[in-house]
């Protein structure tokens, strides 16, 4: 199936034109994602930010061309999605690194995918193993790793294969806090190196507005563009412009709507429970 | 919403596939069935389905089936009762000493793996040509696997559950009985379904084998007599008794443990 | 200080000699005695508990025969062909199943409940088919090691974590890639069990078809064994057997990566 020439605007890399993604459930059709748009510019940092429930990781899926059934249309450079896009790099919320092999052989994964030669592809991921600074650990099982060292994994794994577009769901969502920051700031410093066009999706504000460009928010279900905040702050975002009155007031903005919806999304959850017998999460 | 309602919808609820499995294996019958009747497999070999199915009824009037598979029943059940009371017996003993379990458990370990069901001739000079035999067989064949799932189970006890237990003061027994041995019954039952499955596995090959008994008698008197319809009728039967055994088993379980 | 010393001492002295040992030593150095007693004893018809000395022996001339080594290359090659092919239908049978809700709730509750039906049974139809030769055997080895491969298989695809066939499939894998390096791998564990309890069925299948119909392999030899009386021969060749049949688990099981073979 050849690629349909999607619509063209500006210098957008990635359109997301009109999303909408409806389930049969048991309990009749859900709307997940309802007329979905965006635009992302080349090296433009993108979040998406949402209550649960809202179909962040419903949209994530489509992006990323794992969820096929939806309306609507995904385009990367001009080129329609129809599956997994190799101009796409998914990172996920779960633990994902390969138990079963080491750090290096982890990373050069879609390298040896694609028949890169052995000794190319070893080259290929120790430079993205230094680059999250792993440098020293290409020997080790993720077994022998933190959790937070293992989301690095997996993050180098996804960037040696060189999308356009690092498309990234809630990777941070695992961690305790600290460690949360410490990784924030650096995928940040590769970001801004690589200048990596990179769609964040999360549910934390701080994190949210540290690190992005725009911020997508989204509305409970069925999942609605609420609305798209620039974020005009200076880079590089040091502790200085974190702790700075304009960060605040973004975060303020951006809590209240949030707020309005996952509170909708709490009253909507409780009267599901008390509704249906045994049909808690 | 909850991500088990969205995945709790299977798009196979419902008859369709056990229809298409069923389906598959009826085609299979009959394209053997057909084959046979042209000739294309010598019907020597592998008698037309037809015919088998009509031995069944000669088979159950002439061969008395359902005395026969009484009396394989009721060896397994004997046995099974056996290596219920002493593999669990043993589990506990096992895990009370802790030396008897760190000298024996790999050993009991490696008796699963150990073909005993070969030490028939064995059972036969011992126990003689009775029913004895066959059920020591399963017994014998079939207490590892209870032994050690019983370990399993007492030792694998959270061990929050037996702080529990150590702040209200409870005595040893006390801890055992409110405690550990309730912790553990899942994982016992695994190990008696499993010895079960070993235990009719080596009763009926047994049977068999020494040609004496039930329903593994009768697959080798049958053969021998070159009555092919027969044989594979009175196969058809073990794997029936086979299948009710374990749904049976199945219920049970869930009748004794609805929690899970 | 000076109770380190004196145990240091004393772990010097007697290396090796933990309790653990020691009540192992104890229990097989009685269970020995007894046995001994019991052939002395004439309590049970004679023979049925030779001596050890007699076993021994019998062990030592099994050891020097050239013929003995024959007939364990026999039973040993059909046991071996048998896992082979059994267990690569069961791997690729059990992929199937596993990575296909439908496919599974089809076919994969007839696998189930024929699993623990008694294989030998169906010796008769293996000797019809195949003959008498070592054919027959390795088919209801086969036909044994089969099912508890492919169970094992099928629940071991559907254990597999999620995100892993995720990240496959996001970094476009194809079919071949998806299996060689995302499922096996993944199942490594399940596939090794598996192996282990279809080469604990196989043995006994393949080992009670000789000893039913055949004039070659240990099986034969143990019947034969039996036939003429000679229990001492007997004894030394199910020992024998049995040392090997749990030394193969543990075999596996180490190949595995699994060092706990207490785990069933």
């Amino acid at each position: 199936m050849s690629p349909a020439p999607a619509p063209q605007p500006d210098d957008a890399i990635l359109v997301v034109d009109d999303i909408v993604v409806r389930f049969e459930t048991t309990e009749g059709t859900i709307t997940a994602v309802d007329d979905v748009s965006f635009k992302v510019k080349p090296g433009e940092f993108f979040s998406v930010i949402g209550p649960s429930g809202c179909g962040k990781s419903t949209l994530f899926n489509v992006i990323g061309g794992l969820l096929s059934h939806h309306q609507g249309v995904v385009s990367v450079a001009g080129e329609t999605i129809s599956g997994p896009h190799k101009s796409i790099g998914m990172v996920f919320q779960e633990e994902s690194t390969f138990p079963w092999r080491t750090v290096v052989d982890n990373v050069a994964f879609p390298l040896e995918l694609v028949g890169m030669p052995k000794h190319k592809r070893i080259e290929r991921a120790r430079h993205f193993i230094a680059l999250v600074g792993l440098d020293g650990f290409e020997n080790r099982y993720p077994g022998e790793l933190s959790g937070g060292m293992r989301q690095r994994v997996s993050l180098a794994r996804t960037l040696a294969s060189e999308p356009k577009i690092l498309l990234m769901d809630e990777p941070f969502a695992a961690l305790d806090e600290q460690t949360r920051l410490l990784l924030g700031d650096k995928v940040l410093q590769i970001q801004q190196q690589l200048k990596q066009t990179t769609l964040l999706i999360t549910h934390n504000i701080t994190e949210a507005v540290q690190m992005s460009d725009r911020i997508l928010v989204m509305t409970y279900r069925p999942g609605r563009v609420k609305r798209i905040v620039d974020i005009d702050l200076p880079r590089p975002r040091t502790s200085e412009v974190v702790s700075s009155e304009a960060f605040g007031r973004y975060v303020a903005k951006i809590w209240a709507d949030l707020r309005e919806e996952a509170s909708r999304g709490m009253r909507d959850e409780e009267s599901h429970v008390l509704h249906h017998e045994g049909a808690a999460s | 919403m909850t991500a088990a309602a969205l995945t709790k919808h299977s798009p196979w609820r419902g008859l369709a596939p056990a229809m298409v499995g069923l389906g598959v294996v009826v085609a299979f019958f009959l394209a053997v069935e057909l084959l046979i009747q042209i000739g294309v497999l010598n019907r020597f070999i592998i008698p037309p389905p037809s015919e088998i199915i009509g031995s069944f009824g000669r088979v159950i009037v002439e061969e008395q089936v359902f005395s026969r598979f009484l009396l394989t029943l009721g060896e397994c059940l004997t046995a099974g009762v056996m290596l219920t009371v002493f593999g669990v017996a043993g589990g506990v003993l096992m895990h009370r000493f802790k030396l008897l379990q760190q000298a024996c458990e790999t050993w009991v370990a490696a008796m699963a793996s150990a073909p005993i069901v070969l030490m028939y001739p064995l059972f036969l000079v011992i126990f003689g040509r009775n029913v004895w035999t066959i059920i020591m067989m399963g017994f014998v064949a079939a207490l590892p696997p209870v032994i050690l799932k019983t370990i399993e189970g007492i030792s694998g006890t959270r061990k929050v559950l037996v702080n529990v237990g150590r702040s209200f003061n409870l005595t040893p027994a006390q801890q055992f009985w409110k405690i550990l041995f309730p912790a553990a019954l899942p994982t016992i039952f695994v190990g008696v379904r499993l010895g079960l499955i070993f235990a009719l596995i080596n009763i009926v090959g047994v049977e068999f084998l020494i040609n004496f008994g039930g329903l593994g008698q009768l697959i080798n008197e049958l053969a021998e007599r070159y009555d092919l319809a027969g044989t594979y009728a009175a196969i058809c039967f073990v794997i029936l008794v086979s299948v009710l055994f374990f749904m049976a088993l199945e219920k049970a379980e869930r009748w004794l443990r609805p929690v899970d | 200080m000076a109770e380190t010393g004196r145990l240091r001492q004393a772990a010097v002295a007697a290396p090796g000699l933990s309790p653990v040992m020691l009540l192992r030593i104890a229990i097989i150095l009685s269970m020995l005695a007894v046995w001994e007693f019991l052939s002395h004893s004439g309590w049970l018809y004679r023979d049925v508990v030779p001596s050890l000395l007699a076993i021994g022996s019998a062990l030592a001339e099994l050891f020097a025969s050239a013929d003995y080594y024959f007939h364990l290359s026999v039973t040993a090659a059909e046991i071996g062909t048998a896992l082979a092919i059994g267990g690569l239908a069961g791997v690729a049978v059990g992929i199937l199943l596993g990575a296909n809700q439908f496919m599974s709730k089809a076919f994969e509750s007839y696998l189930y409940y024929l699993g623990p039906t008694p294989k030998i049974i169906f010796f008769p139809i293996m000797i019809m088919w195949f003959g008498v030769g070592p054919e027959s055997k390795i088919a209801l080895g086969t036909f044994s090691c089969f099912f508890p491969v492919a169970l094992n298989v099928a629940a071991g695809m559907r254990q597999i974590d999620k995100v892993l066939i995720r990240v496959g499939k996001s970094f476009r894998a194809n079919s071949w890639q998806m299996v060689v390096k995302i499922y096996l791998p993944a199942m490594r564990h399940p596939i090794i069990n598996g192996i282990r309890l279809g080469l604990g069925v196989a043995l006994i299948g393949t080992l009670l078809a000789e000893t039913k119909l055949s004039n070659k392999g240990i099986g034969f030899l143990i019947i034969q064994a039996y036939s003429i009386f000679d229990m001492p021969r007997m004894y030394a060749m199910l020992i024998v057997l049995f040392v090997l049949a749990i030394g193969a688990n543990a075999l596996v099981g180490r190949f595995g990566g699994l060092h706990d073979i207490k785990r069933l």
